[in-house]
């Protein structure tokens, strides 16, 4: 029996869509401590002590991984970021 | 100066003195700056992806710009309404332009400190104006910008 392409699932694979992004946010030494704490709180919904614990790791170690998950909700978040002047990229999360 | 919280939420700043109140009037302008430092600040690249980065720069930058300038704007209209009086300048920052200011000082933050090439020690320095040194100057303008900024976060905190 002939295989049968499945376009759908290659072009998931090729643009890397079915694999987990993570959003990183990097360290920035002009925004406030406490402006950054409250964005990621209004983004992803943190609590305060989740969104002081990952500004903290930003600001102690040059960078959090904020979030993990689709590459498309992956560039909304980025997006959302940047509007606040925060600086974010996307990347490929490392396999397990 | 003495700022408060009114009872609608709004922030009040009042007896601000004429100094700071021209500090004030040049967030816009200090925002706006086309300086090619603070424009790959404003809008730094998503990814190592050069397809993203392409996408990035016709589809999100120019959003990105409107969001800007519409925060711009509204801080511009706040400080047309401020009033003069004896002891100095009052004006009210509405609870519904919170969020344009904080993006607003923010703005004129990053772009001073890029085209001031701050680096994380000149910030932590108290520093006093002095109209004959530009640099102090920027740093006095980075903090004062800072502080209203940290206020306008607190007051966020307490209502959310």
């Amino acid at each position: 029996m002939p295989s049968l392409d499945c376009p759908e699932k290659e072009t998931l694979e090729e643009a890397g869509l079915d694999e987990p992004w993570n959003v990183v946010v990097h360290n920035d030494p002009v925004n406030l401590m406490s402006y950054v704490a409250l964005i990621f709180r209004r983004v992803f919904g943190f609590s305060q002590e989740k969104a002081d614990a990952h500004m903290l790791e930003v600001h102690h170690k040059g960078r959090s991984i904020v979030w993990t998950g689709t590459r498309e909700k992956a560039e909304l978040y980025v997006q959302q970021l940047h509007a606040h002047l925060l600086l974010a990229t996307l990347e490929p999360a490392p396999q397990q | 100066m003495k700022l408060h919280a009114a009872d609608d939420g709004a922030l009040l700043l009042e007896e601000v003195p004429p100094f700071l109140f021209r500090l004030l009037g040049e967030i816009a302008v200090r925002a706006a700056s086309d300086h090619p430092r603070v424009e790959a600040r404003f809008f730094p690249d998503p990814a190592s992806d050069d397809e993203l980065i392409e996408d990035w720069k016709s589809l999100v930058q120019p959003e990105l710009q409107v969001l800007f300038q519409s925060a711009r704007e509204t801080v511009q209209a706040d400080l047309r309404g401020a009033s003069e009086h004896k002891k100095g300048v009052s004006m009210r920052i509405p609870k519904t332009h919170g969020d344009a200011w904080m993006s607003a000082l923010n703005q004129a933050r990053l772009a001073i400190a890029e085209e001031s090439g701050f680096r994380e020690k000149d910030m932590a320095a108290e520093v006093a104006p002095d109209p004959d040194d530009p640099r102090a100057m920027a740093l006095f303008q980075l903090g004062f910008y800072g502080f209203l900024q940290e206020c306008l976060v607190r007051m966020q905190d307490k209502t959310s």
